[in-house]
């Protein structure tokens, strides 16, 4: 595996960290310390990713490259050491590796070894020097870990601290990541988690307020939510797969303010987990996310993006206050430090599989969201329908046809003016509507439900839906 | 008088009125229940292709049902047209007043786009409550002309035809309210296809050398002439010629007049006239009355794509195989010409030799 820069170096650190974490049968911390050392020059930062996990048996390293080029290569001299010990180990180890040394046998060396004179714990700690940027370090791992809290790994906490001197001497800052402020019950769900995470971070402009934003959303009911979920198996029951996708719209009743903007603005930015730690999104991810047959569910999408790993969507003429959000999490149920490499359509194919039915259950449990672009013209007409509909009722002479009418609508006659009747009328044709493009969507996807627990390898073909308006021919006159 | 179903009672404007008011709140249950409303339209047509001969063409009976829902753009776009239509007729009907299709189109323009759009509305309306168009208080402005031995009254206002045999009058709109005045007078009544054709009689004063009624519909005849004719027929119980161009198009005109439309299939027991009889031009005659060559025009691709198709109707082979024989004899010699080349050598031939000969020898099919 090749990382192109210190700060995917040190992403791929804080992965390592998380699989021994979730190894490990106990509460987990995981700290990233960032130490300004001015002494040098140029000044470098010490980066230090350390975890109470099980013990690192550095296969996860054997891989590790560095991509060389002139300007990284100034930035990170290719060494990190690493400290561990396992629960039953009776010392504590040191390690140096070389990640830019291409021969194995010189990449590794061992440095020294502690007693733990019986105490019985494990972890890790791996440093480096780096002369980037602490402010740049510093940003890049809080976006990181602000991601990384959308999966909520339950019995790890993180913390970032960044020591940095100024004018008054050592400063100490830190950004800690909760265990599980959610309420949900420790017993949740991954998915469940991922829902509520991705729920948090739209309802807090993408984490970036401590509370739900007041402004934008009066309550979290201005969100609907689907959430899919797919298995597969590999070889053996240990290298079973799950792929998890939750889709979040929110609609909010008011123009966001400009405090409230996404810097990704209207475009969907996709949130790619690996095994509980954000990534950039894989190539099938995106074959999966174009070949999704978008104006089925009344979208049009633009083009996908994927630029300094963010894959944005961007779509044509969303409703205005109208914004997507959707996170895809792929994890191995049993840890793998080095996952095995994937088949592009299999991956693709797996993706799309929980995708559709994140976005077949956000479509089933509300109503008139994601209405097709067949179901949305026809709603064009609802308003002129009512109105005509209404006006029979009216101007009807029939006082009890009046009356009966206003009974079979649930509504008070004498109280109503016209427009109320019209409204209500429109709201029923367009409940209608929805109700007839969900059973359309029914019919159009059995195969999704059919296969929701199964494991499958093979790649299924969705039947293609032709909406056709003007199948059969109609009156000739 | 025709457009009364059996199960319209007397007082025809309530029953309409209950009969919408039963599709709205049809319409509302299902809304109420989360359901998209659905407008059964029943089916009709005057002919098919089916060669067995075995069809119900022309029964008055329904070969199908449209389900208009809120499944489909089209479906919905039509319920739309419907229902404004629908309000329309009902506020006629309620206020006892009477409006043309032209002015139905111009209350909503932008929406129906085209006249044939609401025409089509009115037609699914009237299989819907099972009536006639001008049950719905829905009149067209005439186009038919007559004139002739005939005196009849409308709405109480009466034209004497006989005191000027030679003059057009326009043929009733109204033709519920006709009452025919004189009887046995006329002899036979005569269809023309064209107004050139009826202008040509009457300035040759073919009704004061001819005791009989001649009708026009300018072309493809609309209701009102159609309705006319037909109480014509019930109520003087005289034969009709009909007389037509040597063309497609004239021999589409004439099982207009017999068989109907295929657009007004739903009301065609009431507006088509099985006794009429094809007078002229035959295929079959234009050797012996010796038309000019000139006069003989070919038949273009859409003629014969026209005359194929016409070939094919059922009703043809069930009840005019003479005319079929026509048909087939004017497609294999591939030439066509107007009754206008019976004028060529002698403008009062049409008048003076060619009709009177053939009405006195029953030179027809």
């Amino acid at each position: 595996m090749e990382v192109s820069s210190v700060q995917n170096l040190c992403k791929h650190l804080i992965f390592c960290a998380i699989q021994r974490c979730r190894m490990s049968d106990e509460l987990c911390r995981i700290s990233i310390v960032l130490k300004l050392c001015p002494e040098f020059n140029p000044p470098l930062v010490r980066i230090s990713v350390s975890d109470t996990g099980v013990g690192c048996n550095l296969k996860e390293f054997e891989a590790l490259r560095y991509a060389t080029n002139p300007i990284s290569a100034s930035k990170f001299d290719g060494v990190i050491t690493i400290t561990t010990t396992g629960i039953s180990d009776n010392e504590i180890h040191t390690f140096s590796l070389n990640i830019n040394e291409t021969i194995s046998s010189g990449r590794l060396t061992k440095l020294s070894s502690i007693s733990k004179c019986g105490a019985k714990f494990s972890g890790t700690e791996a440093v480096l020097s780096t002369a980037e940027s602490l402010n740049d370090l510093q940003s890049d791992i809080s976006l990181f870990l602000h991601k990384m809290s959308m999966v909520k790994l339950p019995t790890v906490a993180v913390e970032l601290l960044v020591d940095s001197l100024g004018v008054r001497g050592s400063q100490l800052q830190s950004c800690v990541l909760a265990v599980d402020c959610s309420p949900l019950p420790s017993s949740a769900t991954n998915i469940e988690r991922l829902k509520s995470g991705l729920e948090e971070y739209v309802l807090k402009h993408g984490n970036r307020l401590e509370n739900f934003c007041q402004l934008c959303f009066s309550t979290a009911e201005h969100l609907k939510v689907g959430t899919g979920m797919a298995k597969r198996s590999g070889t053996s029951q240990s290298k079973r797969q799950m792929m998890e996708a939750v889709v979040v719209i929110s609609e909010t009743s008011e123009p966001a303010f400009p405090a409230c903007c996404r810097p990704s603005g209207k475009r969907t930015e996709v949130f790619f987990f690996k095994d509980f730690t954000p990534c950039s999104i894989p190539q099938p991810s995106l074959d999966a996310l174009t070949s999704i047959k978008w104006k089925d569910y009344g979208l049009t999408l633009k083009r996908i993006t994927d630029q300094d790993d963010i894959a944005l969507l961007e779509w044509e003429n969303l409703p205005p206050n109208f914004h997507i959000d959707i996170a895809l999490h792929s994890y191995h149920k049993e840890v793998m430090m080095v996952p095995s490499a994937g088949n592009r359509q299999a991956d693709k194919t797996f993706t799309r599989k929980a995708l559709k039915l994140a976005l077949y259950e956000l479509k089933e449990t509300n109503d008139k969201a994601l209405l097709s672009s067949h179901a949305l013209k026809i709603c064009n007409y609802a308003p002129d329908l009512a109105k005509t509909i209404a006006g029979l009722v009216l101007s009807s002479c029939d006082i009890n046809f009046k009356k009966e009418c206003f009974s079979v609508l649930g509504l008070q006659c004498q109280k109503l003016e016209a427009s109320g009747l019209e409204n209500c009328i429109k709201d029923k044709i367009l409940s209608a509507i929805g109700s007839n493009d969900r059973k359309a969507q029914r019919t159009r996807e059995p195969a999704a439900i059919l296969f929701q627990n199964e494991c499958f390898q093979l790649d299924f073909q969705d039947e293609d839906y032709e909406d056709g308006e003007e199948m059969f021919s109609s009156l000739k006159l | 008088m025709e457009g009364k179903r059996s199960c319209l009672s007397s007082s025809i404007p309530s029953d309409l009125l209950r009969r919408i008011r039963k599709l709205t709140l049809s319409i509302l249950t299902n809304l109420s229940n989360g359901q998209s409303p659905v407008v059964q339209i029943d089916r009709f047509r005057n002919y098919c292709t089916e060669t067995s001969g075995n069809c119900y063409c022309n029964c008055g009976i329904s070969v199908g049902k449209e389900l208009l829902t809120l499944q489909r753009e089209c479906h919905t776009r039509r319920l739309d047209v419907l229902l404004r239509v629908l309000l329309v007729v009902q506020t006629l009907l309620q206020q006892n007043r009477h409006g043309s299709k032209r002015d139905i189109y111009y209350m909503h323009p932008t929406v129906f786009k085209e006249q044939s759009v609401v025409d089509r509305a009115i037609n699914d309306i009237c299989i819907l409550l099972q009536c006639s168009r001008h049950n719905l208080n829905v009149v067209s402005v005439g186009n038919g002309m007559v004139m002739g031995w005939l005196k009849f009254s409308e709405a109480g206002r009466k034209f004497d035809c006989i005191n000027n045999p030679n003059t057009a009058y326009p043929v009733p709109v109204h033709v519920e309210d006709v009452e025919i005045d004189i009887i046995g007078v006329a002899r036979y009544i005569l269809v023309v296809e064209k107004e050139s054709v009826f202008q040509r009689l009457a300035n040759d004063s073919f009704c004061t050398r001819n005791r009989c009624i001649v009708v026009t519909g300018r072309g493809y005849p609309d209701v009102p002439t159609r309705r006319f004719l037909r109480l014509l027929i019930e109520k003087l119980h005289l034969p009709a010629y009909c007389l037509v161009d040597c063309d497609p198009y004239g021999i589409d005109i004439l099982t207009t007049y017999r068989f109907g439309s295929m657009q007004m299939a739903y009301d065609a027991k009431f507006l088509c006239v099985p006794e009429i009889r094809w007078l002229g031009v035959f295929p079959s005659e234009v050797e012996k009355y010796c038309l000019p060559q000139h006069c003989l025009l070919p038949l273009t691709r859409e003629d014969k794509t026209r005359v194929e198709a016409m070939l094919l109707r059922c009703y043809l082979r069930r009840e005019a195989p003479q005319w079929r024989f026509e048909l087939d004899l004017l497609l294999a010699r591939g030439l066509k010409c107007e009754i206008e080349a019976l004028s060529v050598q002698s403008l009062s031939f049409l008048s003076e030799e060619y009709l009177p000969s053939k009405i006195r020898g029953g030179v027809y099919i």
